[in-house]
């Protein structure tokens, strides 16, 4: 079903495009890689290094250019928000979630963002509130939602449960 | 059209907020049938409708003052209320445009537009507002052209960018919301910020509304209601001030729950916008006191055996667990198992 | 919603621009790439042509449209062109606008050809955003659309003498470039397959088809709910020959594009022209868009 919680695809050569740029997190590209595919991997960047040279890099491509990201769920959701803000769109970019199932989440009260979330109930580092992480997941915070899960009744809180998803 | 204000009254508080028995009579009851379930129920929006809420393309009513100051309140504390991202801004002067025209042209006693090519002046009595601006030029009002006019408006609006066969929320003005968050959803397609609401998608309602949606012609809008219930007439029931607003749902009892549950309703209007193509979703929230609505005999007993005969998963979203069973009782005194007439209006 | 000809300005020998205005108030906004769909009288029957809006959406005193006679015309640019006087009422719908310009675009580039130079007119006079445009033109309309092409580095105009090279041009174009293509079908086809050949993705091309609902060998249909049988003529559309009958039938964009028309199929195989059915839902055979679709088969049952 098309919700907001992202499905993901696993990773697929694209031969619609003429160029292509592979990045990742994971020390490893996807075996049987097509050599025309340019590619980044942690064995040789971090992930921040990758997300630093995206931009300036971006501004000198043309159309034509796919663009991969293999990798954690925030990490491929920070390289799609680079690849928007250089003008990518649908068809463009494609994204393969790789590593364990955390989240990051983003605080609805306080807006603070907690990197690393494992259960469906967690502490907001920002204001302390106990969140229920809600099945919603936003492209442009690239992060899910978390909501007070005992505003009606403080201290209300059922057990935390790892994600299935 | 006639448009009698009552002085401000307030929706949080000491929820001073009551409805006049005019109020009542045209209150947008949202149920067609004895039982309710999600369906595509989209319409022409065209003036005239079951009650006067259906009259003007913006439905203005007694409760004006009140709302616009309570909007202003919620924008004070919270400025991520209104956003509009940046591509958006021919959809902020459409908006601008149609409701200006629109309320000028239902309620010509309170509102004056006039217009000398590009210089407009307008004018809003119950706001003592008094406004020469450029039309096309953001810097010649006191701010964006958006937020300037919404701020003049009951009712929420959002603004929703039409690409890649699919609608995005990139920008609104969502003060009276029922549990959703704007400053969350925005910039999501049509399916994504529907992803919370149970059943529906399964049942292809998504998928069938968002193709009529894409194909919405301009000057054709449509409308559609939607409901959910409320303790106290309040009209911020946001997810950001979930804190403030949860805990008034563990005070329902039966001796207060005539006077402090509400029944909410949404009238959803979808207008196309010219310059912009996007599209702008009015919702209208209508607040109506349990104790109020049973005035009206027909709504009393339909109102009983929709809430009684809710699927569980929907009376989970709207947040009815904990006073479902009040509420069923207090209305089944109300219900005397007559038939109900057809239609949504009043008998 | 009426419009008065307020003024017919002869272009070239096949092409005219009209200026209508309303009889009173203000006419609807509408946004660059929106279309207006006229009722034009004609010898024997009211044809209903779509044209661009050439203005500026702030136009809202006229409309501006440009006419090309087509030949073989079916009879809708030929009375715009022999008989429309000054001072004529035309009847149009509200305008409506399938070829919007993409909002976030970091850079339009527009490819036209012939007539469809008309809704990039209305795009460069709102162009916020970088653009480029290409206008590909016969040799003897060549003047004509000089003379409405904005100055400017930004635009080019394509003669046999100075041909497009379109691999070229859309091989290297920035990232976040949306393209426009607009002219005759032969036009609109190479463009968008010398596109995806260099590896432009689908959303980032756009077309409106402006190829007319041309007729074709003339068809019986028969409406099942009413009982009716009708004649659909060489030179008319079924969704035209449904309405000569005086019945009202749901259409928007009278082009194939939209989908509004759609009604269904008990019998018969249609010949799709839209752009809207999938492959799947061609080879499916329950529906049809009755504004440019017609019949490989003798007869069409609709279920209308």
């Amino acid at each position: 079903m098309n919700k907001s919680r992202p499905i993901y695809a696993p990773f697929q050569f694209d031969p619609s495009g003429a160029r292509h740029l592979l990045v990742t997190d994971q020390p490893d590209p996807p075996a049987d890689l097509n050599t025309n595919v340019q590619t980044l991997t942690a064995r040789t960047h971090t992930a921040d290094a990758i997300l630093a040279f995206l931009p300036p890099h971006l501004a000198t491509q043309t159309t034509g250019l796919r663009l991969y990201a293999i990798g954690s769920e925030a990490f491929v959701w920070d390289v799609n928000a680079i690849a928007l803000a250089a003008g990518m769109g649908a068809g463009e970019v494609h994204l393969t979630r790789a590593g364990p199932l955390i989240r990051r989440v983003y605080c609805t009260h306080c807006q603070t963002m907690a990197d690393d979330v494992a259960t469906t109930i967690t502490q907001c580092p920002g204001c302390g509130a106990t969140l229920e992480v809600r099945d919603h997941f936003s492209r442009h915070h690239r992060a899910f939602m978390g909501v007070q899960v005992d505003a009606e009744a403080p201290g209300e809180i059922p057990a935390p449960e790892g994600f299935r998803s | 059209m006639d448009l009698n204000l009552k002085p401000a009254e307030t929706f949080r508080g000491n929820f001073s907020a009551q409805n006049s028995e005019a109020a009542i009579r045209r209150f947008p009851f949202p149920f067609p049938d004895d039982l309710y379930m999600y369906s595509v129920n989209m319409e022409p929006h065209e003036r005239g409708g079951p009650t006067a809420a259906y009259d003007a393309i913006f439905d203005l009513d007694e409760h004006y003052l009140g709302e616009c100051a309570d909007r202003a309140q919620v924008l004070a504390d919270d400025p991520k209320r209104c956003q509009v991202m940046p591509h958006l801004i021919d959809a902020e002067w459409d908006t601008l445009e149609l409701l200006m025209e629109s309320l000028a042209t239902d309620y010509p006693a309170q509102f004056t537009l006039t217009r000398n090519g590009d210089a407009w002046h307008w004018i809003n009595r119950p706001l003592a507002l008094d406004q020469r601006f450029t039309f096309g030029d953001a810097a010649s009002l006191p701010c964006p052209p958006f937020e300037y006019i919404t701020r003049q408006v009951q009712g929420d609006f959002t603004l929703q960018d039409q690409r890649d066969n699919d609608l995005f929320i990139e920008g609104g003005m969502v003060t009276s919301q029922a549990d959703w968050s704007l400053n969350f959803d925005a910039g999501m397609s049509f399916r994504q910020w529907h992803g919370p609401v149970p059943l529906a998608h399964e049942a292809g309602v998504f998928d069938r509304a968002l193709a009529y949606l894409l194909r919405l012609q301009l000057g054709k809008p449509v409308r559609r209601l939607n409901w959910t219930l409320t303790v106290n007439p309040r009209l911020d029931t946001s997810p950001e001030n979930y804190p403030k607003w949860g805990p008034d749902r563990t005070t329902v009892t039966p001796e207060n729950v005539g006077h402090k549950l509400c029944l909410r309703v949404e009238l959803q209007t979808l207008t196309r916008l010219p310059r912009s193509n996007g599209i702008l979703f009015g919702i209208r929230c209508y607040l109506i006191r349990l104790e109020e609505l049973v005035r009206v005999e027909k709504w009393a007993r339909r109102l009983h055996r929709v809430l009684r005969d809710l699927h569980p998963d929907l009376a989970a979203y709207k947040g009815m667990p904990r006073y479902r069973p009040i509420i069923v009782d207090y209305l089944a005194a109300f219900d005397d198992g007559a038939p109900t007439s057809p239609g949504t209006g009043p008998d | 919603m009426r419009l008065r000809i307020a003024e017919i300005t002869v272009l070239s020998p096949g092409i005219r621009k009209f200026t209508l205005e309303p009889l009173a108030g203000l006419l609807p906004a509408a946004g660059a790439g929106a279309h207006l769909v006229f009722d034009i009288p004609g010898a024997t029957r009211v044809h209903k042509n779509a044209y661009s809006l050439i203005g500026g959406p702030q136009a809202r005193t006229q409309y501006e449209i440009i006419v090309r006679r087509v030949e073989p015309s079916r009879g809708g640019s030929a009375w715009l062109h022999e008989h429309a006087r000054i001072g004529d009422i035309l009847e149009a719908k509200t305008p409506q606008n399938l070829f919007p310009l993409a909002h976030l675009a970091k850079k339009h580039l527009l490819l036209s050809a012939g007539i469809g130079i008309t809704p990039f007119l209305a795009f460069a006079r709102v162009m916020r955003t970088p653009f480029e445009w290409h206008h590909c033109s016969r040799a003897e309309d060549s003047a004509a659309f000089a003379a409405l092409l904005p100055p400017g580095p930004q635009v080019t105009l394509h003669t046999s003498r100075n041909t497009l090279n379109l691999a070229a041009v859309l091989g290297t174009q920035p990232l976040g470039t949306h393209l426009y293509v607009c002219g005759p079908e032969l036009f609109n086809e190479t463009v968008q397959t010398m596109a995806r050949a260099l590896g432009w993705p689908e959303s980032k091309i756009h077309t409106e088809s402006f190829a007319s609902a041309a007729g074709g060998a003339p068809f019986i249909v028969h409406l099942a709910r009413s009982g009716q049988r009708l004649e659909v003529a060489a030179d008319q559309t079924l969704l035209e020959a449904i309405e000569a009958a005086g019945i009202a039938a749901p259409y928007l964009c009278r082009g194939g594009a939209c989908g509004a028309c759609e009604l269904p199929l008990l019998q018969g195989t249609p010949e799709h022209r839209d752009h809207v059915l999938s492959p799947e839902q061609r080879a499916a055979n329950k529906s049809l868009m009755v504004c440019v679709s017609r019949a490989r088969t003798p007869d069409l049952v609709l279920d209308f």
